[in-house]
């Protein structure tokens, strides 16, 4: 049957494409000239705690639910705001709508006074103190602890390498375990292709530049795709706001402290060592099942940064058999902060998850 | 792939995962990475040899050359990192001391 359009839907529709014309016009001169970037990280928060580069942060919020804070701890190699993308699209915003009394310890950028950070500084030196700094906050015994990719990893030794941790429940996103499964620059690194020491600069660590190629190179013509996406989609705010933030989040990498990067290179990469369920740190041996935690394992099923075969591992050595949960989700890697699957999916699942292991806060903070 | 999207976007994405793949299976491979490897050694003995004939230049005039530059922003480095470790290895100690039975 031929399309029937009455004079009313023309007209409509030429409205609705010249008003798209004038507004994929006018968001097309914001993007180029760069101007109109949302802010990004924008959840209210407070430093409660610093050493170094490293702040602890808490966010401002609705009456706290739960009596265990949620310690987010993020990646050594991203930006945390990605957790905190944009309002409405935001982790933190939606664990601390959930009742959660939210605090995140951001590691900031690097410079060359910290070439000589190896995992001993964050697990032993960093961790422990931003832990007793959330237990000052707000009186707490125990805590949940999320780690976010390598974030995780460093989550795990810590949970694991301290007696007096108290980590009720260990929340493992998109972290790697088996190195061999995480894709074709770390196997050159592990076959020796490329030296880590060629990666390093005189500051001592390897530049955020080379940390971008790297994830760059995963998938090189995804931009064409993604820039078409975005010039069909330019009419819409809303659209415009999402893709700039995330472009942004991409681009803006952070170096690699150079002693730790040399550790990751050895004990993860070459010798894969955190398959074998423990890890030496600090001058002695951190065996993964020692925590008293409950752990669940989250992991993507779409995730090209750290692919599932990576994270799944930590299901079967991390914390008691007992304690271990497994959870499979939508989307890629970002959907532990960010995007539609992480507001429908993901974060309602963790949530969920999280608040079955907590305890219900006696008096709720204003 | 979404039916709504116009042909044009369409076919770009068609045409992006087309050349995409090849492209990734490429940049992946063991060849690429021993090329770039090569290109990475490569670019450092061109830049060695250029930056030894500057030196040499710019030291007949008494003038620091880049290479001097990066070395002393080295040693810089090096020597924040120890200030930093030494004041940290103290904190240790007063905090240890402040903790012990009078």
């Amino acid at each position: 049957m031929p399309l029937q359009l009455s004079p009313t839907d023309v007209l409509g529709r030429v409205n609705r494409d010249v008003e798209r014309s004038y507004l994929r016009a006018r968001n097309g001169l914001r993007y180029v000239r760069g101007s109109n970037r949302p802010k990004l990280g924008a959840t209210p928060k407070d430093i409660v705690w610093r050493r170094d580069k490293a702040q602890l942060w808490r966010y401002r919020g609705d009456p706290v639910r739960f009596a265990q804070p949620l310690l987010i701890v993020t990646s050594l190699v991203s930006r945390s705001y990605i957790l905190d993308l944009l309002p409405g699209s935001s982790a933190v915003e939606f664990f601390r709508n959930r009742g959660f009394d939210v605090f995140m310890l951001d590691w900031g950028i690097p410079d060359e006074l910290d070439g000589d950070n190896s995992l001993a500084t964050y697990v032993d030196e960093y961790l422990p103190r931003a832990v007793a700094a959330v237990r000052r906050q707000t009186g707490c015994t125990e805590l949940t602890m999320a780690g976010y990719c390598l974030g995780g990893v460093l989550s795990v030794l810590y949970a694991n390498g301290h007696d007096d941790a108290r980590v009720r429940n260990l929340v493992l996103m998109a972290t790697p375990l088996d190195f061999e499964e995480m894709g074709p620059m770390v196997a050159a690194l592990r076959e020796g292709r490329l030296d880590p020491e060629h990666l390093i600069d005189e500051s001592g660590n390897v530049p955020a530049d080379v940390l971008y190629s790297g994830f760059f190179m995963l998938a090189p013509t995804t931009i064409v795709a993604q820039r078409a996406t975005l010039l069909e989609n330019l009419w819409n705010d809303e659209f415009v706001r999402g893709f700039q933030a995330m472009a942004q989040w991409t681009r803006d990498q952070v170096p690699f402290p150079g002693a730790a990067f040399r550790e990751v290179v050895e004990l993860f990469v070459r010798r894969n060592a955190l398959m074998d369920g423990s890890l030496p740190v600090g001058g002695r041996e951190i065996d993964f099942a020692r925590t008293h935690a409950t752990v669940l394992n989250a992991m993507a099923e779409n995730d090209t940064v750290v692919p599932r075969a990576a994270a799944q591992p930590a299901g079967a050595l991390v914390g008691r058999p007992e304690r271990r949960h497994e959870l499979l989700l939508r989307g890629g890697h970002v959907t532990f902060g960010t995007g539609r699957s992480a507001l429908r999916h993901t974060l309602p699942s963790l949530a969920d998850w999280i608040a079955a292991h907590s305890d219900e806060h006696p008096q709720e903070r204003g | 792939m979404p039916s709504n999207l116009p042909l044009w976007l369409k076919l770009v994405l068609r045409l992006e995962r087309a050349v995409g793949g090849p492209v990734e299976a490429a940049v992946h491979s063991n060849a690429y990475f021993d090329a770039v490897a090569e290109l990475n050694r490569g670019t450092r003995r061109l830049t060695d040899a250029l930056e030894g004939v500057s030196k040499r230049g710019l030291h007949l005039l008494n003038l620091p050359a880049g290479t001097d530059i990066r070395r002393v922003r080295e040693q810089l480095a090096r020597m924040d990192r120890r200030l930093l470790q030494i004041s940290k290895e103290l904190e240790q100690l007063e905090r240890a001391r402040d903790t012990e039975p009078v």
